[in-house]
């Protein structure tokens, strides 16, 4: 801990980025059939990722595991700054308490009918259950591992979407949030909600993305993806060990017969004898 | 301990700077929000530590801030206004800049990944992206919100 403080290049490093990333500021790409919407946030992370690409040997592996830290005290400062903007909002949040509520449902079972059909159709094994029962952040990769084992098959495809949303979550995120805004078939209001998937870079990329495109509720969409992405948080480990993963584990019991492929079907066997 | 509250505050630092360069607010302007948010994260910080159970410190945070500038709180508006100097998304940045800077990392057991995963990731994101704020329109419309 004490060597992250004192890791002054990286702190230069971000000093230099947030700079450079806020100077260009905000930016609207119509493609014409939806909008790109680019921001300080994004720069940064990609201009990061840049920075620390191994192969330029500009930072040592054990700075960015020091980024990392530094990454998870850094976002609790995020956490205090939501939670006062929720504050004054408390009557506007308990006034869309359904949506509110049925939005969260939304958040844990759209991982799975999307994400397992198409995983057992792409012909993926029991990989499938780690990889779609979430979103794969920290606690759903503990419990995962805690039940089936970090080796498993489902261990494999839990740290597989885990590896995959550390590297390009929050930029898919924010392309997906200002694409889907630019379409106008869904509220801002509801697409913050969306917004709130449980992982703090992601909810942040995909708001400040929606708040590029709905300037004008800027304010709402910071609060409703911060009350949303609360809820994802504090009730997220429950409902996915009493909910999500027995049925996603149910759910691949009878689908991985009918579209899952050969093979799988084949180690699906050896697994069980 | 000590450290942690040496980094908060630097990327508080940073923060503002990059408040001052976005969103044109002075730095003697932001301080007093950043301070406060400061200390709502120090004071979640203290009660996850004097807890007799383990449990996440975003809780007790996000409640702390919640409270202190909900309209039960007195003091509440001046709090709210202080913090509301600071952008969101200027807070937002510095954090993303050392998710960037961290990013190196990963890239090995990313290439370790088939390209099924990575189809199977961006589905998952879109799934609880997409079915949130879809159930959530939903409701807002039957109620006849919007």
């Amino acid at each position: 801990m004490k060597s992250s403080v004192r890791d002054w290049k990286l702190h230069l490093i971000v000093l230099l980025l947030v700079i450079v990333g806020e100077w260009i500021g905000a930016r609207k790409i119509n493609l014409g059939f939806g909008v790109l919407a680019l921001f300080p946030m994004l720069y940064v992370l990609v201009l990061g990722g840049i920075i620390s690409w191994p192969s330029f040997r500009w930072l040592k592996e054990e700075q960015m595991k020091k980024a990392a830290t530094i990454l998870g005290i850094a976002f609790l400062l995020f956490v205090a700054k939501l939670g006062t903007m929720l504050g004054p909002s408390l009557l506007k949040i308990f006034e869309a308490g359904w949506s509110l509520a049925f939005q969260e449902i939304g958040h844990f079972i759209g991982t799975i009918i999307l994400g397992l059909p198409i995983a057992l159709w792409l012909g993926m094994g029991r990989e499938s259950i780690g990889a779609t029962f979430s979103i794969d952040r920290e606690p759903n990769l503990a419990i995962i591992s805690e039940k089936y084992g970090a080796d498993s098959p489902e261990g494999r495809g839990a740290l597989g979407v885990y590896v995959c949303g550390t590297l390009f979550g929050a930029i898919y995120l924010a392309l997906l949030a200002g694409f889907l805004g630019s379409m106008g078939i869904l509220h801002p209001i509801s697409l913050a909600m969306g917004a709130g998937v449980g992982s703090g870079s992601m909810m942040a990329a995909a708001s400040g993305a929606l708040a590029v495109v709905f300037p004008e509720h800027e304010q709402d969409i910071a609060v409703f993806a911060g009350a949303a992405n609360l809820l994802t948080t504090i009730l997220g480990t429950y409902i996915c060990i009493f909910f999500s993963l027995p049925i996603t584990v149910r759910l691949y019991n009878r689908l991985a017969p009918i579209i899952g492929k050969q093979p799988v079907a084949a180690k699906e066997e050896e697994t069980n004898a | 301990m000590k450290d942690k509250v040496l980094i908060i505050s630097l990327i508080g630092l940073i923060a503002v700077i990059g408040n001052w360069i976005g969103y044109q607010v002075s730095p003697i302007e932001a301080l007093p929000g950043i301070i406060i948010i400061i200390a709502i994260t120090l004071i979640g910080w203290g009660i996850t530590a004097i807890l007799p159970f383990k449990s996440p410190s975003v809780v007790w945070i996000s409640l702390v801030a919640l409270l202190i500038t909900s309209p039960i709180f007195p003091g509440n508006s001046w709090l709210a206004e202080a913090t509301a100097k600071l952008n969101f998304m200027a807070l937002a940045t510095p954090i993303l800049a050392y998710a960037g800077l961290s990013l190196g990392k990963d890239i090995e057991s990313f290439k370790r990944l088939s390209w099924r995963i990575v189809v199977i990731s961006l589905v998952v994101y879109t799934g609880t992206f997409f079915f949130a704020a879809l159930f959530a329109e939903i409701v807002f419309r039957i109620q006849g919100r919007f």
